[in-house]
């Protein structure tokens, strides 16, 4: 509307020189955007900083030379295509997406399957060292490898194919509908896609459009944007051409890319498109972020270090053993790596993946979708919850929360159900507008009456709309019955309200204003603003019948009393928190996680929802509170006797990380407020450098950066935006916040009963080794052969362990701290040295007698088999003496020697049976914990079933050499 | 492990509490635990032991049928490579031999039961007596007129034993089959004559039983023809005549059969 809609064209000097290099100093040396991302590490630090920029701060005139645009006549249709093939099109580089096949490989050759890899390479390799230094060799090693290849190759696909299910769903998300621009080419309007939009182009938008790039305002009329997305504020912001802040995201004459116009029309200049935009580089802020291994993925690792230790001690220790005891050089290499891959648990990979999954599908039916597998228990070792407020805490619509009339503040339902319900209904009506007048009018709607009848009824003859002067919107409304004339509306600010006021309604009568009803005014004003509530004052006044039906009222040259109204009352409105909220708060609280809210929106508002769902529990008060209450100065009060903070983010802006990180530790409840996403990302990394394990929940584009850099990005799937879904780890389906609670439980219960499973499966690696190890040192006939032991590991210890991923929580799980990233691992000494050092050597002494006791029986006393090894395993040998004085072939005692080898996997099994007993519980004795567990016993019987197969089905003792027992 | 931690008086001041003791006490208790273990294992191994017979095993029906075995045992594989003109090469077979039939001369045998031949020697116990088997049954192989078995003139004995299993009683009339590969390179005799096995050297029963049980022996000499140049053959051995003697097995290449190969350089 300035001086700057009338000017005229720009010479052609000007347009020569093309926008181009005009904005490139713009961009390199205001934006600092590196473009083609070679010094990628560098761009992410500079994308970190604050959006600069100086297009808000020019004149028209300048506006108009910067982009070299008229600025009535928009780009030529020429120029615009020009430029739009030198910038490209206006739309956010997608976040790059890893090929198919490499997020397959990633599957398939990240930590534990790189353990069975090198175990199977490792099998290849002793196979291949026997072939060639004898010829006729057992073919185990070669059998070996290939399991371990084929099992890798099949976890690989498994858990590939459960995440590329989630991706599916993910993809669903996105919006395909093309959105299009109103622009003026050549001073004609035209509509196009918004992709083809460029810089310097003139735009129009009216309420309901999506802003197609960021643009500087030359004209607007009652403009209002929602850039709730972008910096958290829940109300409409109105836009206007004038420059009212230095900071580009507070000024009124900049409107941002992907925001909605929710009122009003508005003309402006496009200053960036694409990448370029504020969204686009918050977007690309987000897309750059590396992410760190999830705690899940940190927790393998070191089991796999530990595992590998305990393999290479092991390996090492008897490589130089049977050197001692005069094995030759090639012999003990082969020990070497049979020891190494004896203690790879080929089943563990396949179990972890499949209790991943479980609670995946156990959540996702839950309405949490994990996008990747190892988030599932990420949750479950958080400490800190960094929580977006619009749209995550809150419902993100402005509803009515207290009204003030009759001396007294009543409360109205905010409830989720009864606003959804409302929004419904509103919806039907296809109402748009100002959030707070949608908020009255979804209140009225519901409370009393139809809307629609009431206007029918009093049909409105005269109004004033609101604007920011007046700060009081007026109308004028025919009476129901025409006799009683007109009646006169007024709503506003309530001090601006309070001044036309001579009377009040006080129980349906009028009195006069006095300073009590003034005083009681200003303490229920204050004391709803205080809530964090927008609070708007009504009043009224009957016109005297001097204005008949028909009387030309003038809103512009008032003809008409617009003094000694009647005050009713005050209605203040507020985002109201989502219902499931604060117990879910309380429930993180108990669960010794810390509850930090990171928002966009102003403080006042902040702290009231804070207050209002706990994350400021009741009773805890901030410096500010102490200072208010005490009467000193804020400065006077001691810190450390605030627990609660609320922080800025033009405070935050100035601190350093180490004030960070005193005011992260030092406060339980912190709110930070009018934070931008750059700082968002900051607090995440404060809190991840002292050690916790940190999730953020959000739905605004403003929110992606930290979503991903957090060790678990929530996204809200209904009213997320795409941007911050892309950048999550984990959505929720239903927008509800109580469900990061069941997520925190699940993640919790899995990690448990992940402890359990790998305690079980690594226990019968002890009696799969040592028979092994002693089939090396003493020279008997080996007790358990490669066959059976994949029998065990990827027959009967399967289920049983997966069936452990069903086990209930022992007691209650959200009562307890969050586990210590740092010492409480998922596998440690203490469980191996419970099931390889007690309970494995147990299993290991019954499988040595069940043994023995077969070798016995057979013929071949415990004695007389020490040392036998070598005319044992001669294929010569035909007249193998045993303690009786027969006879035995190869062939016989091999027979003998796979039957013992089948007892000893039965006894294995039998010992597992108590095994999955002792490893069902951890804390709970099992008489507490009980056999609920269906799935448990379903698993003691497969596993019992199994055995009884493998050794008694005719065939087997060609197919796997497992021979019946008696 | 767990009654050890609660064992310090404030679990919750762990860090004020001094762990010093803690690894003692764990390797004690590894100790304590392994020794238990230890003991439990060789009680229950010595009450195994007790329920065994010391006699007979419990079970014998994992050899059903008895292998064959040759010897002397060749050092590679089942291949006999000597050269009859450099003694060194069989000398190792022929001290073998004359070590192993030690115990079948007549003077070792002087205590042993001369038995009625063709039938089973069933005997009842408690004293078990061992038939004799006079070496001189082995005719050229006995190495009384031979002491180089044949080896020195081209014409190597070998000896074929069926593997003893207690209580084994054949049917019919056993005998061990030889025949040799390739008869133009070599014919095979056998001693004693057609490689009969008296049944009155079965059932065996036992070595704690049975003391000084011989083992009833087939020679199997080789002659090679002296007009072929390649004097290498293979003779297979199977045992033939008895019903329950089992020498068909897909998989069990030495249940009542054998085959060797015989190499004689010049």
């Amino acid at each position: 509307m300035e001086h700057g809609g009338k000017r005229g064209k720009v010479s052609p000097h000007d347009r020569h020189a093309g926008p181009r290099p005009e904005r490139q100093p713009n961009l390199r040396n205001t934006e600092k955007m590196e473009v083609k991302g070679k010094k990628k590490k560098k761009d992410i630090d500079e994308l970190k900083k604050e959006v600069v920029m100086d297009d808000h701060k020019l004149t028209l005139e300048e506006l108009s030379t910067k982009y070299s645009v008229s600025l009535t006549q928009g780009h030529s249709p020429e120029k615009a295509k020009e430029i739009l093939i030198r910038d490209g099109h206006n739309t956010l580089t997608p976040p790059k997406t890893t090929p198919e096949w490499i997020k397959f490989c990633k599957q398939l050759f990240t930590g534990f399957s790189l353990l069975l890899w090198i175990g199977s390479i490792l099998c290849f390799v002793a196979y291949s060292i026997q072939v060639y230094f004898h010829e006729k060799t057992a073919k185990d090693n070669l059998y070996l490898g290939i399991v371990l290849a084929v099992v890798v190759g099949i976890t690989g696909c498994f858990s590939y194919y459960q995440e590329a299910k989630s991706s599916k769903i993910m993809e669903s998300f996105k919006n395909m509908v093309p959105q299009q621009a109103l622009v003026i080419r050549g001073g004609k309007k035209m509509q196009i896609d918004v992709q083809d939009v460029v810089v310097g182009d003139l735009v129009e938008v009216k309420a309901g459009d999506r802003i197609p790039a960021d643009l500087r305002l030359i004209s607007a009329q009652g403009c209002k944007v929602d850039n709730s997305s972008l910096t958290g504020e829940s109300e409409p912001q109105s836009r206007s051409p004038d420059f009212t802040h230095e900071n580009p995201l507070e000024t009124k004459n900049i409107c941002f890319f992907s925001t909605n116009c929710v009122e009003g029309t508005a003309r402006g200049v496009v200053i960036a498109t694409g990448d370029y935009t504020v969204m686009g580089r918050i977007a690309s802020l987000a897309s750059g972020l590396k992410t760190g291994k999830t705690p899940i993925g940190v927790e393998i690792e070191h089991f796999i270090h530990l595992i590998t230790g305990v393999a290479v001690f092991l390996g090492v220790t008897f490589f130089v053993l049977s050197l001692v005891l005069g094995y030759g050089w090639l012999e003990a290499v082969i020990f070497l790596i049979g020891i190494i891959v004896a203690n790879v648990p080929e089943g563990l990979l396949a179990t972890v993946t499949v209790c991943l999954t479980l609670t995946a599908k156990r959540m996702a039916r839950k309405n949490c979708l994990v996008k990747n597998l190892e988030a599932v228990e990420t949750l479950g070792s958080t400490s800190t919850i960094c929580s977006d407020k619009t749209g995550t805490l809150t419902q993100n619509r402005m509803t009515v929360a207290h009204l003030w009339f009759d001396g007294t503040v009543h409360n109205a339902d905010t409830s989720e159900e009864y606003t959804v319900q409302s929004q419904r209904r509103q919806e039907k009506r296809e109402t748009t507008g100002d959030a707070s007048e949608s908020a009255l009018l979804k209140f009225v709607e519901q409370s009393f009456s139809s809307v629609k009848e009431m206007r029918e009824k009093n049909p409105k003859v005269a109004e004033i709309p609101f604007n920011s002067t007046n700060k009081y919107q007026l109308s004028i409304h025919c009476s129901e019955d025409s006799s009683q004339g007109h009646m006169l509306l007024m709503k506003g600010a309530p001090e601006r309200i309070l001044e036309f006021c001579s009377t009040f309604l006080l129980h349906g009568q009028e009195f006069p204003m006095d300073d009590e009803m003034k005083n009681a005014f200003q303490d229920a004003y204050s004391e709803l603003g205080g809530l964090g509530e927008r609070v708007l004052g009504f009043c009224f006044l009957k016109l005297p019948s001097s204005f008949p039906a028909g009387f030309p009222f003038n809103t512009d040259e008032i003809n008409f009393p617009m003094s000694n109204l009647c005050f009713v009352g005050l209605i203040s409105m507020i985002d109201p928190p989502r219902a499931a909220v604060p117990s879910a708060v309380s429930k993180c609280r108990s669960a010794g996680i810390k509850v930090i809210m990171v928002t966009g929106d102003h403080p006042i508002t902040a702290k009231a929802i804070a207050k209002g769902v706990g994350i400021i529990s009741e009773g805890t008060e901030t410096a500010e509170d102490i200072s208010a209450r005490l009467g000193i100065p804020v400065s006077q009060v001691n810190p450390r006797s605030a627990k609660a903070i609320v922080v800025h983010g033009l405070e935050l802006k100035d601190m350093n990380s180490e004030q960070l990180k005193e005011i992260l530790q030092n406060h339980t409840e912190i709110v930070f407020a009018r934070t931008s996403p750059q700082q968002k990302l900051i607090i995440v990394e404060g809190c991840q450098k002292l050690g916790a394990i940190v999730a953020v929940t959000g739905d605004g584009v403003n929110d992606s950066p930290a979503l991903k850099k957090a060790d678990i990005g929530i996204a809200m799937g209904i009213t997320g935006s795409d941007v911050s879904k892309q950048a999550a780890d984990m959505i929720l389906l239903d927008d509800n916040f109580a469900s990061i609670v069941t997520g925190v439980e699940e993640g919790r219960l899995i990690f448990d009963n992940l402890k359990k499973s790998i305690a079980y499966t690594l226990t019968s690696n002890i009696p799969e080794i040592t028979p092994f190890l002693l089939f090396i040192i003493l020279g008997i006939p080996l007790p358990l052969g490669t066959i059976t032991i994949l029998c065990i590991d990827l027959g009967t210890d399967m289920i049983p362990a997966i069936s452990l991923a069903y086990e209930t929580p022992e007691s209650d799980i959200m009562q307890r701290h969050p586990r210590n990233p740092k010492t409480d691992n998922l596998v440690n000494h203490r469980l191996i040295g419970m099931a390889y050092g007690q309970i494995g050597m147990i299993q290991a002494v019954a499988g040595f007698f069940t043994y023995f006791v077969v070798m016995a029986e057979n013929g071949f006393k415990p004695l007389d088999l020490l040392g036998i090894r070598l005319n044992w395993d001669n294929h010569f040998l035909n007249n193998l003496e045993d303690s009786y004085g027969q006879q035995w072939t190869y062939e016989q005692r091999k027979v003998v020697e796979f039957t013992c080898q089948t007892a000893f996997f039965v006894s294995i099994v039998v010992v597992q049976w108590a095994d999955l007993l002792i490893c069902k519980t951890r804390r709970n004795s099992f008489f507490t914990q009980g056999m609920k567990n269906k799935i448990l016993i379903f698993g003691l019987l497969e596993e019992t079933l199994l055995a009884i197969f493998l050794s008694y089905t005719p065939g087997m003792d060609i197919a796997l050499r497992m021979y019946p027992l008696r | 492990m767990l009654s050890k931690v609660t064992s310090c008086p404030a679990l919750s001041l762990l860090s004020s509490c001094s762990l010093s003791w803690l690894p003692g006490l764990i390797l004690l208790f590894y100790l304590v635990f392994y020794g238990f273990l230890a003991a439990l294992f060789s009680f229950t191994m010595w009450v195994m032991l007790q329920t065994l017979n010391d006699e007979v095993p419990k079970y014998r029906d994992q050899i059903p049928s008895p292998g064959l075995m040759v010897f002397p045992k060749p050092v590679t594989a089942l291949e006999y490579t000597f050269s009859v003109s450099d003694p060194r090469s069989y000398e190792g077979y022929i001290k073998d031999l004359k070590n192993f039939l030690k115990s079948y001369s007549l003077e070792e045998q002087k205590n042993l039961t001369n038995c009625t031949d063709g039938v089973l020697f069933v005997q009842k116990g408690p004293d078990y007596a061992a038939c004799q088997f006079p070496n001189f049954l082995l005719e050229a192989c006995s190495g009384t007129d031979d002491p180089h078995f044949g080896y020195s003139q081209g014409q190597p004995c070998v000896l074929v034993k069926m593997n003893r299993i207690i209580g084994l009683k054949p049917e019919g009339s056993p005998r061990i089959d030889c025949i040799s590969k390739d008869e133009n390179t070599a014919i095979v005799s056998m001693y004693p004559n057609r490689g009969i096995i008296d049944l009155k050297y079965f059932p065996y029963y036992g070595k704690k039983r049975h003391v000084g049980y011989l083992q009833p022996l087939v020679a199997v000499q080789v002659s090679f023809a002296s007009n072929s140049t390649k004097k290498e053959v293979t003779v297979e051995c199977k045992i033939e005549g008895s019903k329950n003697l089992r020498n068909e097995d897909d998989r069990d290449k030495f249940l009542g059969r054998v085959a060797f190969k015989i190499t004689a350089r010049a």
